[in-house]
């Protein structure tokens, strides 16, 4: 029942993602402009970032341009049901970053909780994974949502105004893998020392 | 009290500090308070001076060498730390495991939650001010430490489970032992009772401190007793049943008031609940093997990700591991409970007098290795 | 030894160094200072089954101002290091320092190439008096590090010594 309930509300989140797919034109501009206003967001709490991230910002940049293409490009047609037994979960979903905060907004007037939030990191891929497992605490329905993001720039909403619990999942994986959470309201490291300027669960991390 | 902190921006605060070295934090938690007087305004807990990096080490060593890990995570209940993590494994690469180890696993968990609730119930008692308690607890406590080591070999840091099974059979000693352990048990549940429940110092203390309501605990993801003194009808082994628990019949302890009360009130009854299910599975207990023929050295998962959540004594422990089919971990989450669980302390803590909020942390039950992992 | 940093004194009454190192070896009082698994061994030791107090050694302070042992019970991450040599700055002398548990010894199990967050021993920055191995020791074991301590505060041993058979 809530998993069917869940399942078409999170559907309605690609359906923008499909028009997307056939004019790939429009979304490059659009992410463009995104960026630039993420950015402006982030600056009042830019302050504690070290020059190396602002560096790792600008290195970045030439490399922007294809990507929201690539992403458009296997853009996953929705929320996939798995074999629970197998896999843990029941639902899972692969969203664009951009949609990660509806979709929260969508899982939390279901009243689901925040069990956790992992990174992963693909460095073959050149790019990081969130992931965010959702729980039900009155039916079982782990739903998974899952966004990537590109490694030299990480950058992903925050959805702590939402989930409070998720303030210190985000800052945790701000710590290990230097993912911004644009918006998070305190960006500090959590569990590493107060100046720690590294990230140490990147795969090319050494100490 | 809410009217304090709706006073004017410019009213005298002032900071303190508490920790990391201070006996009420259970550990090495460090908690950034600004005060108004003797009323707390904002708490921020500051983490990480235990960080042991568990989740790197996951990544480059293989699946059975982190084996060791599990019990110096959560120390206070390792097995089910233990459970948690070889039951992900088995989910993730389809690992059999025979009926009796998984009896004998739930036996063991459920010994370790009940010495885990003693612990913790010692040293609550102890943060209010009454030291005898925890005198009274750590006796029976290591009754339970005597039981569990004769079958895992040690007392605090069990590494008991292995893949597809248990390590150790019991002997007819840990049966007969356990059951006298469960008849003493019940007999100093009422002294318990008498001596520190029904305490009227004990009642003013705790009850309506810290209230918690439930869409906090939601909002945080609060998990074990801490959601269940909020009256969420939460528990893993009943909501997602692992294991053999969904044989046996027990209940799960909720509570309404989402105070400090209700939520030692939860871990008190959590004690007789344990209890019921071990008698049962010392009953229902199959004969039969312990652990695969040839010992699981191996462990290849199929690429992908997997989750398994079990019910530690603190609440719901997950794993989520990242598997790119080797021999170890591609990436390994561990979801702590206690995690999510102290996130709350700020909102819950504000406008609480400091020692109630002491109160209030000592009943969320913290093992702040487990939090910062 | 912690007491390293102090001028000697220029008399020495050796009698009454004797007797004041008898009272303190039979009297030490320990910090209430836990860091990880070991702590809840060192809670054990101090309670009811293994009575630390039939030794003099129960009165734990909270308080670093009020001890003259610390016990480095569990690993000291990096973001600790300072708090604990703080700490140990803080203890009025003489003071002696007990390394509880591989950790605090060597840095136990969370040692490996690329570690980033603990410090590999208690001696790398502080005087380490009594080295108690285990992950976590027994409070047994506990006990008798602290017996070890008393001989070398006195110089001679008040307990029997238990041999291995």
């Amino acid at each position: 029942m809530l998993l069917a309930r869940i399942k078409e509300a999170l559907s309605s989140l690609y359906e923008d993602i499909q028009e997307t797919q056939e004019a790939p034109e429009a979304v490059k501009d659009e992410a463009a402009g995104k960026v630039e206003t993420a950015a402006a967001d982030a600056a009042p709490a830019a302050e504690f970032q070290t020059e190396e991230s602002a560096a790792e910002q600008e290195e970045a940049k030439p490399e922007e341009a294809e990507e929201p293409a690539a992403e458009a490009a296997k853009a996953p047609p929705g929320p996939k049901e798995t074999d629970y037994t197998a896999k843990g979960y029941h639902l899972d979903v692969d969203l664009p970053p951009d949609k990660v905060t509806a979709a929260a907004e969508i899982l939390n007037n279901e009243n689901f909780f925040l069990e956790t939030i992992t990174g992963v990191d693909w460095i073959d891929e050149q790019q990081l994974e969130v992931v965010y497992d959702f729980n039900h605490f009155d039916e079982l329905c782990r739903v998974v949502i899952r966004t990537r993001t590109d490694r030299n720039n990480p950058e992903i909403p925050t959805i702590s105004h939402i989930y409070q619990g998720a303030n210190w999942h985000e800052r945790e994986t701000h710590d290990f893998f230097g993912i911004k959470f644009v918006g998070h309201p305190d960006l500090s490291p959590l569990l590493l020392p107060e100046d720690a300027d590294f990230h140490p669960l990147l795969k090319d991390f050494k100490a | 009290m809410n009217g304090l902190l709706q006073q004017d921006v410019n009213q005298e605060t002032f900071t303190l500090n508490l920790g990391p070295q201070h006996p009420a934090t259970h550990g090495v938690l460090r908690v950034k308070l600004v005060m108004d007087g003797e009323y707390i305004v904002q708490a921020e807990p500051v983490l990480g001076y235990i960080h042991r990096m568990h989740e790197k080490m996951g990544e480059n060593r293989t699946w059975v060498k982190f084996l060791p890990n599990c019990g110096r995570m959560d120390y206070l209940c390792a097995l089910s730390y233990n459970h948690g993590y070889v039951a992900a494994l088995e989910r993730a690469a389809g690992i059999e495991v025979p009926e009796r180890a998984e009896y004998l696993r739930v036996i063991t968990v459920e010994l370790n939650r009940i010495s885990s609730h003693l612990l913790w119930f010692g040293a609550f008692v102890l943060d209010l001010g009454g030291f005898t308690p925890l005198l009274y607890a750590f006796d029976d406590r290591e009754h339970i430490l005597d039981l569990l080591e004769s079958v895992t070999g040690s007392r605090l840091t069990y590494c008991y489970f292995r893949f597809g099974g248990v390590y150790n059979d019991i002997e007819d000693s840990f049966i007969t032992g356990t059951r006298e352990f469960i008849k003493r048990m019940r007999k100093r549940m009422p002294m318990y009772d008498a001596l520190v429940t029904k305490n009227i110092i004990l009642i003013k203390r705790l009850k309506d401190i810290g209230p918690i309501s439930k869409d906090m605990a939601r909002r945080y993801g609060a998990t074990g007793p801490v959601a269940r003194g909020s009256g969420i009808n939460y528990d893993v082994r009943k909501n997602e049943p692992y294991s053999v628990y969904s044989e046996f019949d027990f209940d799960v302890p909720v509570y309404e008031e989402g105070d400090s009360m209700a939520r030692y009130m939860v871990r008190m009854d959590e004690i007789e609940q344990s209890m019921r299910i071990i008698e049962q599975a010392l009953d229902k207990l199959p004969e039969g093997e312990i652990k695969p023929k040839k010992a699981v050295k191996m462990v290849k998962p199929e690429k992908g990700d997997y989750y398994h959540a079990v019910e530690a004594a603190r609440g719901s422990f997950g794993v989520r591991l990242v598997s790119d089919g080797k021999n170890q971990a591609y990436r390994l989450k561990l979801r702590s409970p206690t995690y999510s669980n102290l996130s709350l302390f700020d909102e819950a803590s504000r406008g609480m007098l400091l020692p109630d909020a002491l109160a209030l942390m000592g009943s969320l039950d913290l093992v702040i290795p487990e939090i910062d992992r | 030894m912690g007491t390293q940093d102090i001028q000697p004194p220029i008399i020495h009454f050796a009698n009454l160094d004797k007797i004041l190192s008898l009272g303190r070896a039979n009297s030490l009082w320990p910090m209430t200072f836990g860091l990880a698994c070991c702590a809840i061994e060192m809670m054990a030791t101090g309670a009811s089954r293994f009575d630390l107090a039939r030794f003099g050694a129960e009165v734990f302070r909270p308080s670093p101002r009020q001890c003259d042992v610390m016990i480095v019970a569990g690993t000291i991450s990096k973001k600790m290091e300072p708090a604990v040599k703080t700490l140990y700055d803080q203890m009025p002398e003489p003071k002696w320092v007990i390394a509880m548990g591989n950790c605090a010894i060597s840095g136990g199990p969370f040692v490996f190439e690329g570690q980033y967050g603990i410090v590999e021993g208690a001696d790398k920055f502080l005087p380490v008096d009594i080295y108690i191995p285990g992950c976590p020791p027994r409070p047994e074991a506990l006990i008798e590090g602290i017996l070890e301590l008393e001989e070398k505060v006195t110089g001679f041993r008040r307990w029997p010594r238990v041999e291995a058979k």
